[in-house]
């Protein structure tokens, strides 16, 4: 009874440990839906002072993708960031600029932060966000990776997207035979695309004073830096939005974009208030030249009278 | 006496000269005015309002047409630079001539279909760039030059007879450099409203909206179950399909809708929410203005709402405006929320 019992338990056990390796199997061999961020480059073996280009793309999946941000880490004993490229990207506007990241006031040297928008959402197999052109320094092993990166759906919520992250390992070898990925040098005649600057003001920024809002894209190298020039100022290095100096608005502003070829876009931004007269200088000249009419005329007149 | 004589004279010629001076500014004035007045109003191309120094704005073509430029038919649009697009206009007869080398332009055509009579905006990487009118079977067309050969995000909305606005569709474009792009069968998905916020379980819900003349419109009722109904949009467009509510429990439900027509079929439309209880609530009746995103209240959600949210990211206290989430901080599931609602 005792022995019927006992083989009754094992063919239980057995059983259940049946289903649960059929259960684990299904889940591994389930495939994963999900976008994936990747590094494209077609090799991972770079020889000792070549520059090799690194993509960053996006597989959405299916799912539409319209805010992303993350970090690219990559080891700076190996590698040099020689130029980021986001021409082309599938982000149309960056919330903060490409650079390095930034933590406690303290710039990471060794991280590239990125964050930026596809209004209306972006659903394809291949988006580039950005690539950078690194210069390997010395022989040694690597890994070029992202951390912390998020994608958020086009759903009105902003609810994250599941996401799958491929890093790239690299080894640089004084001895490589494979070329890498080399940078394709194109002569970038193209301005940065044209573009709408706006005037605006509003309560929460700037205490409501008038700001300047601008952004454009360039498709061969991408956006270096934009430049305003208000009036008769100095031209300045600018971000938008950008603080106006000039609050009456009453001299026009020319808003340069520069591309990172060295290509430039400028538009003129009329003023839009008219000038106090004393501000104008014809007016000034003309009372000048009246002034010094009457002047010379009155000397004359003394003269003759002598 | 000759003294006095000469203060005089001095007196009123010195009047008489500043009085000429102020003769002059005053006369000079007018004509600085105007030169500020019309750089002033040129500065506001993109308000829909065609104004002096404008050939249109938006959709605003002052009653001009592709007949009244000299053409025999086609669609008439405007630019972002408040010009003429003349480029989707047709020609017929004449013929001859020719010679001479002409430039390859780098730029595309987009062809597809709205609402009969509806204003279609295209975006160029989130950006207005420009709006034209649907005829009257809601076929439009866009004729974008002036690009540069790479790669492009283009979108589109448009507004039906009710003020309703559709969702944006986006389309990534690889441009050419020196070859015009053609972009055909773009499908804007149906506008969708609902007549009750809040439906009495039994009663019916008038689901309506617009989208092509014929199409089939396919609406769909999210519940536990799913319920999808097949209704054919009019020769103006517009759908409207009385949905009873019995087999739907008390709570928040969804509904959605798509149009087919010859073959080609649109994405979703926007998702609309209502509930379902024990009393009748009308809606409100379509207003223009985002549901969220607009951050200066211009009925629009763009690069100048971006720019005000960008300069409170990761920044402490923000304002309410800014955090559309209100989780009390600008991140970029406010960016997220904002790109969903982006007008241009």
């Amino acid at each position: 009874m005792l022995y019927i019992f006992k083989m009754k338990k094992l063919k239980l056990q057995l059983k259940i440990q049946k289903y649960l390796i059929i259960a684990v199997l299904v889940f591994v061999a389930m495939p994963v839906f999900a976008a994936e961020v990747s590094f494209d480059t077609k090799t991972q073996e770079i020889k000792v002072n070549q520059s090799f280009e690194v993509g960053v793309f996006i597989n959405t999946d299916n799912e539409e993708i319209n805010a992303i941000e993350g970090k690219i880490i990559f080891p700076q004993d190996l590698l040099e960031i020689k130029k980021i490229n986001h021409g082309n990207s599938i982000i149309n506007f960056w919330i903060d600029p490409v650079r390095n990241c930034v933590s406690n006031g303290v710039e990471k040297p060794d991280e590239i932060c990125f964050s930026g928008i596809t209004p209306g959402g972006y659903n394809d197999s291949q988006g580039l966000i950005l690539s950078i052109t690194f210069l390997a320094k010395k022989e040694g092993n690597g890994a070029i990776k992202f951390g912390e990166v998020k994608a958020l759906r086009n759903d009105g919520q902003g609810t994250e997207a599941p996401l799958t992250i491929s890093n790239f390992n690299f080894t640089v070898r004084e001895t490589a035979k494979s070329t890498g990925q080399m940078p394709i040098v194109k002569e970038d005649r193209d301005l940065p695309e044209e573009f709408v600057p706006q005037i605006a003001a509003d309560p929460s920024i700037f205490g409501g004073k008038w700001f300047l809002v601008f952004a454009t894209q360039d498709k061969g190298s991408g956006i270096d830096h934009y430049e305003i020039c208000e009036g008769k100022r100095k031209c300045i290095v600018a971000e938008s939005p950008y603080f106006l100096q000039n609050q009456n608005l009453d001299y026009e502003i020319i808003v340069k974009a520069v591309d990172k070829s060295g290509n430039e876009r400028t538009v003129t931004i009329p003023a839009r208030f008219a000038r106090a007269w004393y501000k104008d200088r014809a007016i000034l000249t003309i009372l000048i030249i009246v002034a010094l009419v009457y002047l010379i005329w009155k000397t004359l007149w003394k003269k003759r009278r002598k | 006496m000759a003294n006095f004589s000469y203060q005089n004279k001095s007196i009123i010629t010195t009047t008489f000269l500043i009085l000429l001076a102020f003769l002059l500014i005053l006369l000079l004035r007018p004509v600085y005015a105007s030169v500020q007045e019309a750089s002033t109003r040129s500065s506001v191309c993109g308000n829909g309002v065609k104004e002096s120094g404008e050939q249109c704005d938006g959709s605003d073509l002052a009653g001009a047409s592709c007949t009244s430029q000299g053409y025999t038919g086609g669609t008439l649009s405007c630019n972002s630079s408040c010009n003429f697009i003349t480029s989707a206009c047709t020609s017929s007869g004449g013929g001859g001539g020719g010679g001479g080398y002409v430039a390859p332009v780098t730029g595309a055509v987009f062809n597809g279909r709205a609402y009969p009579k509806s204003t279609v905006t295209l975006l160029k990487d989130a950006q207005i760039i420009a709006t034209t009118i649907a005829d009257t079977n809601a076929n439009f067309s866009f004729n974008i030059s002036g690009l540069t050969g790479g790669n492009y995000i283009f979108s589109g909305y448009s507004e039906d007879n009710k003020g309703n606005r559709s969702s944006l569709l986006t389309f990534p474009v690889s441009v050419t450099s020196g070859a015009t792009t053609q972009i055909s069968g773009i499908f804007l998905a149906p506008t969708i409203a609902v007549d009750k916020s809040e439906a009495k379980r039994g009663d019916n819900l008038a689901i309506f909206g617009q989208s092509s003349p014929n199409s089939e419109i396919t609406i769909s009722v999210n519940s536990n179950e799913e319920f999808f109904n097949k209704i054919k949009a009019d020769s103006g467009g517009a759908y409207l399909y009385n949905f009873d509510t019995s087999p739907l429990e008390i709570g928040q439900h969804f509904t959605k809708s798509k149009a087919a027509l010859n073959g080609e079929i649109t994405s979703f439309s926007a998702t609309i929410g209502f509930a379902v209880g024990t009393k009748n609530v009308l809606a409100q009746l379509p207003t223009k203005t985002p549901a969220k995103g607009d951050l200066n209240n211009d009925k629009r959600v763009n690069l100048v709402d971006f720019s005000i949210t960008a300069y409170w990211y990761k920044r402490s206290s923000p304002p309410a405006s800014a955090d559309l989430n209100g989780d009390d901080k600008v991140d970029l599931i406010d960016f997220s929320i904002m790109a969903f609602y982006w007008t241009g």
